[in-house]
């Protein structure tokens, strides 16, 4: 199963509507579920839903073989975490997708990186889908030790003296 | 402030759904055993972070629609007023800009976590943030130097 997930705060219509139109082609052949936000574009060849609760979505999650979704940050450390391979298309502030354009910059950049399989348009959609069958996220490794410490001294600090 | 002498820190952490919260998240470590609670846009995040915390729900707010950004700074407020944290700490977006500036009126210190997606340009609310902030990180080490008083340390997702 695919799981296509596209946050809850927006629709995001333009991919919701691309992988219908690639479902209906027959190039997607998989069971694809969705979540797709309120008063968004109802795809006519696969089940969707407005939103999961947290336990829903984890279970989806779980089941599915592969993700497509926007290029939110949520979406792709969850696929990072889980190991799923993730196929995302960045929100567009062109088509008042989002407020600006920082999903294209992440996606580039991740994609560099191989955590993940990036459609710029709904054109490139169906040639990456193709990818995705095959595609083994390379696992990220971060540290974020450093900030955790930079803030915790930085709370010490102003504790010492609001004790003091 | 005087009404702090002696007892510990209070911190107000914000953010909204998706990203900003995970990567608050992250940072779970710093704040371990201290007095926390949190502002969240929606419930959904509110069952993320489990059970026994203090957690107030202010709504989705973006600068597309403007009446939920009066309606989310309402909430914030009576959050705010009632908790006076002495510290302010978000990773965006809308709402931690909004708690930023309101925790700083009610002279809280204020930290500011720019998100990783933020690769070229700080965020909006990120750039309004840094003039009040008291540590302010950003994620990308280019934008240090863009942004004088910013901190890179690296990624914290």
């Amino acid at each position: 199963m695919i799981f296509l997930t596209v946050g809850t705060q927006f629709p995001f219509d333009r991919l919701v509507k691309a992988v219908d139109d690639l479902v209906a082609a027959g190039v997607i052949k998989d069971e694809v579920f969705a979540q797709i936000g309120d008063e968004a574009y109802q795809p006519r060849n696969f089940e969707a839903v407005a939103s999961l609760d947290k336990k829903a979505f984890d279970e989806r999650i779980h089941e599915a073989s592969a993700l497509i979704s926007h290029a939110g940050m949520g979406t792709i450390t969850m696929a990072l975490d889980t190991g799923k391979p993730l196929l995302a298309m960045p929100r567009r502030r062109q088509y008042g997708e989002v407020v600006n354009d920082h999903q294209v910059a992440i996606a580039r950049k991740f994609e560099q990186l191989g955590h993940l399989l990036v459609a710029y348009s709904s054109e490139e959609l169906a040639d990456k889908v193709e990818l995705l069958k095959r595609f083994q996220p390379s696992p990220r490794r971060v540290q974020p030790e450093a900030v955790v410490r930079r803030i915790e001294e930085f709370l010490e600090a102003l504790s010492v003296k609001s004790g003091s | 402030m005087v009404t702090d002498m002696g007892s510990d820190l209070r911190i107000a952490l914000v953010a909204s759904s998706g990203g900003h919260l995970s990567q608050l998240l992250k940072l779970s470590g710093a704040w371990q055993g201290r007095d926390v609670f949190y502002v969240v846009t929606t419930d959904v995040v509110k069952s993320k972070l489990g059970e026994g915390k203090r957690v107030y729900v202010v709504g989705e707010c973006n600068r597309q629609h403007p009446l939920r950004v009066v309606k989310s700074l309402w909430n914030c407020l009576a959050a705010i007023r009632r908790e006076r944290p002495t510290v302010v700490l978000s990773t965006g977006a809308a709402i931690g800009c909004l708690c930023c500036f309101l925790g700083w009126l009610f002279g809280a210190k204020v930290v500011w976590v720019d998100s990783i997606t933020n690769v070229e340009h700080m965020s909006l609310s990120g750039r309004m943030v840094r003039r009040i902030a008291d540590l302010c990180i950003v994620q990308w080490p280019e934008l240090t130097g863009t942004y004088p008083g910013t901190e890179y340390m690296g990624n914290i997702i």
